[in-house]
């Protein structure tokens, strides 16, 4: 069974501009994949259709097996978090502990329960010790941190991250990345990320570019990466390591794939020692 | 039109329970015509910084000397307006601040508001469109209608349009996905080199600071950490660290080499000149 | 903002701080009543000095209630006047002009003072001792019985609480938005009244704009959270009624009895 499993999905917000045409793609159970494609090219649009917040206008959406419907829409919802992008709007309590405590009070769990709930989800994204605070007093990645555990306590099975990091800091984008990893790891959740980022990419296992609402690359991110040039005319970056990498094989130096700049500087030194 | 702080210090809520000191005596000297890169973290107080430049914020101690007028704490300004003109400052999220009907009437408003005839506004505000790159296809358009990128372009043509000599920006490129940030920093560039603008901006991103500007300002707890140029701010790496800055990659590649014995130039900073030095000792 | 008292939080620690908020609701409520009996002056003084009482237990200054009352003045002062023109009860007192002063008018005006004062007084400590959140909650719960009759109790103080969370945000933005458009040029407090005109249009637009995207997005991550209005749900912050806030509601009751007692012996 597929986490995700899109078919012909098209979407327009008006007659003349199509935002997504016959959009198919799959995710697996398990997985990181990340979505990438220059502002425009419909990557946010999915992320609002995975979850009926917008509706499609052809095409079909499974989401483990259970196709998405006007019925099935809230057990959808249930399997499904979002952390979307601005850090600010989707803080909704008025402490930390009452933003946690709100998709709880959704499902309807027993307030007896809710405090044991909230500390532990608070404790797995290190905001334990800010559960009092009021959100102008916290920073970007703060409210990220907690938006992140308000929808873990709903333990999902699947989580969207919708440029998650893109209105952060350098600081609070590292956090937020390490926790995003940290969460694949340990709780064995899909991780579906739309992001600019390229050093995410390159960690993720799965990677779909878009361009103009439709699926152009899919693949590992090292078999994309080496498709720099059609990445550079769809206006995306490759992460330095690959750059480094196409510059050095331009003048005959030849590195293996995947690597960090520690491993590129040893690579270096043998072969300076092999000359 | 040089910049000079004189022991500038900003108290908010200034004779409060509430009183914060977000700048502290702070002394720089910012030369004319120079692509200024003002980085520090969260709450360092470059916001503050850049709004004393045109007099949003006043000085609680301390002198200001810009565009040959002198701001002190001990004596109300007068004339703010004109400052303002010169000193064009754009704030983080710019795009927010549209409001007209169409275009080319959002980048009139600036120079209208200086008493500007209607005539040579729409001139200047055409200018600055095609500055910034957008033709005039877009002249009769809301300003609501068009792309996150595309509003931030038409909110900085707002503020060329008053023609300041100096640029403040808040930073400019946050929200951008990669190209439109490249191609804003290449927009700056060319209007500090090409229309000879002093340019400061706020920036969390290394790669931008190393590739298109001149000097680096750091400013952390409310003082002055470093100011210096580029290339000798990226030489090393420790003090970066220090100051809580992650180097670019291709500085961190960089050190890495040299401490493996690598001989790799002071001067080098761009990815060609390391894979230039990484050929001569691998291969010859 | 530093100056306005009234319906400001004061985070103190009091006995009146720790009462359940429904129970100050309701107190408030009681004491309403029973200044629009009409028990006479010595009514007012069993309310005056409860009152009293109440400031000094929830630690509160009179200078905070005046400060309160301060923006009530101008109202009180035209109410006198016009009361003191219109009422021609009792015996004349003294005659400007054609007008007479006449000594019923100064008893009703009295009584209005008071009884303005009073209620000005009583609401400023509900809301001097009780967080917003608290009262939006205590709020909910006396509304509960009402949604017989279709009152939506819950979304109510949904909406009630989403506006006290983004109050400061939106403040912080309207500070920006006015600070970037200064920046373009504008003077709010010199030009003519056009220009005066586009500089107010040029905050408000972008300010609407603005919180409707911050609207739009809140709703996006209420609904993806499982969100769905008239839906049931539970309530991670229960309100629990202690025997001090049944006490406080019997001293409450009192006055009222008593006041009920004066104005029928009266």
């Amino acid at each position: 069974m597929k986490a995700i499993n899109v078919e012909k999905l098209s979407f327009s917000y008006d007659k003349q501009n199509t935002i997504l045409k016959q959009l198919s793609f799959h995710i697996e159970e398990g997985s990181y994949t990340t979505i990438i494609g220059h502002n425009g090219s419909g990557k946010s649009t999915i992320a609002k259709l995975l979850i009926g917040l917008l509706e499609k206008d052809e095409g079909s959406i499974y989401i483990q097996g259970i196709e998405l419907k006007e019925e099935t829409l809230q057990t959808i919802r249930s399997k499904i978090g979002v952390v979307f992008q601005n850090p600010d709007n989707q803080f909704i309590g008025a402490t930390v502990a009452d933003d946690i405590a709100f998709g709880l009070e959704n499902h309807q769990v027993d307030p007896e329960k809710m405090e044991d709930i909230i500390q532990n989800f608070a404790h797995k994204v290190g905001m334990n010790q800010y559960l009092q605070q009021e959100p102008t007093k916290l920073s970007g990645g703060q409210k990220q941190r907690v938006a992140i555990a308000g929808v873990l306590a709903m333990t999902p099975s699947i989580l969207i991250f919708d440029e998650a990091t893109s209105m952060l800091d350098p600081k609070g984008k590292e956090e937020i990345k390490r926790l995003i990893k940290e969460i694949h790891q340990l709780h064995n959740i899909t991780i579906l990320s739309i992001t600019h980022d390229m050093e995410e990419v390159a960690q993720s296992d799965h990677v779909i570019v878009l361009k103009q609402g439709r699926i152009v690359m899919e693949g590992k991110p090292a078999d994309i990466f080496l498709n720099d040039q059609q990445l550079k005319d769809l206006q995306l970056d490759i992460p330095f390591q690959w750059k480094l990498k196409q510059e050095l094989e331009k003048r005959g130096i030849t590195l293996s794939n995947e690597l960090t700049i520690e491993e590129v500087v040893d690579e270096l030194c043998q072969l300076r020692l092999k000359k | 039109m040089s910049i000079t702080f004189k022991k500038v210090s900003h108290i908010y809520q200034k004779d409060t329970p509430f009183a914060y000191k977000a700048l502290d005596k702070i002394d720089i000297h910012l030369q004319q015509g120079r692509m200024t890169a003002i980085i520090g973290a969260t709450g360092s107080g470059k916001s503050t910084f850049i709004q004393h430049l045109n007099a949003l914020l006043l000085p609680s101690e301390g002198s200001i000397n810009i565009c040959d007028r002198e701001i002190r704490s001990d004596e109300k300004p007068k004339n703010l307006k004109e400052l303002r003109k010169q000193v064009g400052l754009v704030f983080q999220f710019p795009e927010y601040q549209l409001f007209e009907e169409t275009i080319l009437k959002d980048v009139c408003f600036g120079p209208k508001n200086f008493k500007v005839t209607q005539e040579e506004a729409e001139t200047t505000a055409k200018q600055m469109l095609q500055i910034v790159g957008l033709n005039e296809s877009y002249y009769a358009i809301s300003p609501l209608d068009i792309s996150g990128g595309q509003k931030r372009r038409v909110a900085i043509a707002g503020i060329l349009a008053m023609n300041p000599d100096i640029l403040v920006l808040d930073e400019p490129t946050a929200g951008l996905d990669p190209q439109g940030a490249k191609d804003m920093m290449k927009l700056f560039k060319e209007l500090n080199t090409v229309h000879k603008k002093t340019v400061l901006l706020v920036t969390h991103d290394m790669d931008h600071v190393l590739e298109y500007c001149d000097d680096v300002v750091v400013i952390k707890d409310g003082h002055i950490e470093k100011h210096c140029d580029v290339s000798s701010f990226f030489q090393d790496c420790e003090a970066l660290r220090e100051m809580g800055i992650c180097p670019p990659a291709v500085i961190q590649l960089k050190e890495q080499l040299q401490q493996k014995g690598f001989a790799i130039e002071k001067q080098a900073l761009s990815l060609q000149d390391i894979v230039k030095a990484i050929v001569k000792e691998v291969k010859q | 903002m530093n100056g306005i008292s009234l319906g400001k939080y004061l985070p103190l620690d009091s006995c009146f701080h720790r009462l359940d908020p429904r129970a100050k609701i309701g107190a408030l409520l009681m004491v309403m009543i029973a200044i629009f009996l009409p028990a006479g002056f010595l009514g007012y003084f069993i309310i005056g000095a409860s009152v009293l009482v109440a400031t000094y237990l929830s630690k509160l200054r009179l200078n905070f209630l005046w400060k309160a009352m301060k923006p009530m003045l101008f109202m009180l002062i035209f109410l006198l006047i016009v009361n003191l023109l219109v009422i021609k009860e009792g015996t004349l007192l003294f005659q400007i002009g054609s007008f007479g002063i006449y000594s019923g008018s100064l008893v009703q005006t009295l009584y209005i003072v008071i009884r303005l004062t009073l209620m000005v007084i009583i609401t400023t400590i509900l809301t001097a001792t009780t967080k917003p959140l608290d009262l939006t909650l205590g709020i909910e719960d006396l509304l509960k019985p009402l949604k017989k009759c279709k009152v939506p109790a819950e979304e109510i103080a949904m909406m009630i609480s989403l506006a006290l969370r983004f109050i400061p945000t939106l403040m912080e933005e309207t500070q920006r938005i006015m600070k970037a458009q200064m920046s373009r040029g504008i003077d709010l407090e010199e030009g003519k009244l056009k220009e005066k005109i586009m500089s107010i249009l040029s905050l408000i637009v972008p300010l609407f704009v603005s919180a409707f995207q911050r609207a739009a997005d809140l709703a996006d991550a209420m609904e993806a959270r499982g969100y769905v209005p008239s839906q049931p749900r539970t309530r991670y912050k229960q309100l629990r009624m202690q025997k001090k806030d049944y006490l406080f509601l019997i001293i409450c009751l009192g006055i009222i009895i008593a006041n009920i007692i004066l104005w029928r012996l009266s």
